[in-house]
């Protein structure tokens, strides 16, 4: 019973690195990225090509970071300087995403037992003597995903990153800062598919596998994720995006456990991600129209 | 706010609830669980699933006296394919069996902590899948390469390529290219490969062989290929191209021949083997993967007759009849 919480709990975890880069593209900029479901599977094509020829679990992090980077960048010059609609300019960019990964990791590769990951270094051993994997998974994804929400949070109050929230809310005023809204749209969709392409490679390493598919409907299940976090959070100012976020993954992993334990469909999946993404849209609009505001989900 | 951060308390300890006795619920039987990952709904894998059942009742074991079974499809969908094998694990399966590569490679990972044994049916290459050293073992449906060149060789004595259609992204396909190319000079054949990134490419990929003006196609057991075979032989049939399948289920669909696995016997031999893992005989770690070594000619005399192939004496009598 605990493992099967602690297996959901992990899993949640690991993919707040997901909803840390949808709440930035989706939330702050209002840009919906389909980069992720090309640049999460890029994240894990660099990092089981790298872990099989020996490069260190840790190392693979910044440069499958820096792939993603790349990726949100192309996006960002594609929508900004060809002036592309910002919906196609991630569908393009996750297209080409796709052949890409393939060329990178071969054909869907397999990070065998004998390989270490970050989830099974020596260095954990020695730290955590005899914690259970399962154990050590839930330590490590907790680390990884409250360190990045901190990083996040620190960088949100730079001035950098107050230009970000700008250039989503209010662009009139990113313009008469004389500051480029251009600028700040690639900088955070480079921030936000780092984010995503870090999450693609700890997924590769906890699953020991990198498939040409894993990022099919990345986007939509971040998305669910962040907006069932901002919808619990919504009335409580003095909470962060980024705990919405975190809390938002642990949540939808857990709604999802809780589906196979039930022993539904998994056909039927995806119908009932869809149904209580739109339940979540409906309460928050219904909720809005009550009282009359008229602010966005 | 005190009253919000109530409420969202309350939310989250509804959600927790809720999952345990959901678990709690699940766990409740007390017969070893056999956690059956089956990666896509397709017949051939729906063949290795029925197959291996049966294989236990052969061998001795009774649902719901001996052992109990959780089968999950994961839809083709990875992320769903970990999330069911980590599942098992969670759940303390007593065996965890992965159907198709992903599958298996899926539960192996998520068995590795309690050393859950792992049964795989239907992985072409285990070496490949890093499935033979651990606490796993299972059956192997490499394709019988040589005897399906012989088989075209008899039934087109004229034929000089052969067009393959397969997924970029499949290791299985992958590799069976590569023995196809290694072997098919001895018999006189060029191969004309043409791989897809998606599924949706399959249709064009079709045209293109056909462009080619190959004398035949030859199936792989690539899952995106197969599962869109009825389009495939829709362009073949029209441009008069046989078609030869890599099993039972697609000769039965219109392919003209075949020299393949029967999954349902290989799931029997899987079940058989797993039942012994489920009765202490043997432990999975020290059974070696088990390739199929028997494999039967199979034919579509109506696509022969339509396709004006011709077929000796000898293939004829030694083959199974898999007409619609």
């Amino acid at each position: 019973m605990l493992d099967v919480l602690i297996s959901a709990l992990t899993q949640g975890l690991i993919y707040a690195l997901l909803c840390y880069g949808l709440l930035i593209s989706y939330k702050i900029l209002d840009f919906p990225d389909l980069t992720v479901d090309g640049s999460f599977p890029l994240g894990a094509a660099v990092t089981a090509l790298l872990i099989t020829n020996g490069v260190h679990p840790l190392l693979t992090l910044p440069v499958a970071m820096l792939a993603g980077a790349l990726a949100g960048l192309a996006t960002g010059l594609i929508h900004v300087c060809l002036k592309v609609r910002d919906l196609l300019a991630g569908i393009i960019t996750m297209t080409a995403l796709f052949s890409i990964d393939l060329k990178i990791a071969g054909s869907n590769l397999p990070i065998p037992r004998g390989v270490d990951t970050l989830f099974t270094l020596p260095a954990l051993d020695a730290l955590l003597g005899s914690v259970s994997l399962s154990g050590k998974k839930l330590i490590v994804s907790f680390v990884i995903a409250l360190l990045f929400k901190f990083l996040l949070d620190l960088y949100f109050r730079t001035g950098s990153g107050m230009l970000l929230r700008a250039a989503g809310d209010n662009p009139v005023l990113v313009t008469s800062l004389a500051k480029s809204e251009g600028k700040a749209k690639i900088l955070g969709l480079v921030l936000s598919n780092s984010l995503v392409a870090l999450c693609g490679a700890v997924v590769c390493q906890e699953q020991r596998s990198f498939s040409s598919t894993m990022g099919t409907g990345q986007m939509v299940l971040g998305l669910a994720s962040v907006i069932i976090g901002l919808t619990v959070f919504k009335k409580l100012s003095f909470v962060k995006l980024t705990t919405a976020a975190l809390v938002g993954s642990i949540l939808y992993k857990f709604c999802i456990q809780a589906a196979i334990l039930a022993g539904l469909d998994p056909s039927l999946l995806k119908l009932i991600t869809a149904v209580l993404f739109l339940a979540i849209l409906a309460v928050g609009s219904f909720e809005r129209r009550r009282k009359g505001g008229g602010a966005r989900a | 706010m005190k009253n919000q951060m109530k409420k969202i308390f309350s939310l989250l300890a509804a959600a927790i609830l809720l999952l345990s006795s959901l678990a709690l619920f699940s766990c409740e039987k007390t017969l070893p669980v056999i956690g059956i990952n089956q990666y896509a709904q397709h017949p051939s894998l729906d063949n290795c699933r029925t197959g291996f059942l049966a294989g236990l009742a052969e061998a001795g074991l009774t649902e719901g006296k001996d052992f109990s079974v959780d089968v999950q499809n994961a839809g083709a969908d990875d992320n769903l394919n970990a999330q069911i094998a980590s599942t098992f694990a969670s759940k303390n399966a007593a065996l965890m069996v992965g159907i198709a590569t992903p599958s298996a490679m899926a539960c192996f990972n998520a068995a590795e902590e309690k050393d859950i044994p792992v049964v795989f049916i239907a992985v072409t290459d285990p070496a490949a899948a890093s499935l033979t050293e651990g606490n796993v073992t299972g059956t192997s449906d490499r394709l019988p390469v040589t005897a399906q060149l012989e088989l075209i060789r008899k039934l087109q004595p004229d034929a000089k390529t052969i067009g393959i259609l397969y997924t970029l992204s499949e290791p299985n396909s992958v590799s069976a290219i590569a023995e196809y190319k290694e072997k098919a000079p001895s018999y006189g054949f060029t191969i004309e490969a043409v791989g897809v990134a998606a599924q949706s490419e399959v249709p064009l990929a079709t045209d293109s062989l056909i462009a080619k003006k190959v004398d035949c196609f030859s199936n792989l057991t690539d899952n995106g290929v197969v599962d869109v075979l009825d389009s495939i032989l829709e362009k073949t049939n029209a441009a008069g191209i046989p078609v030869y399948g890599s099993e039972v289920e697609q000769v039965k669909k219109g392919c003209v021949a075949s020299a393949g696995i029967d999954y349902y016997k290989l799931g029997i031999q899987t079940g058989k083997l797993a039942a012994r893992i489920l009765r202490r005989e043997a432990k999975a770690a020290d059974i070696p993967f088990e390739a199929v070594t028997e494999y039967e000619i199979y034919l579509n005399e109506t696509a022969c007759g339509e396709l004006d192939v011709s077929v000796p004496a000898d293939v004829a009598a030694s083959a199974v009849k898999a007409d619609a």
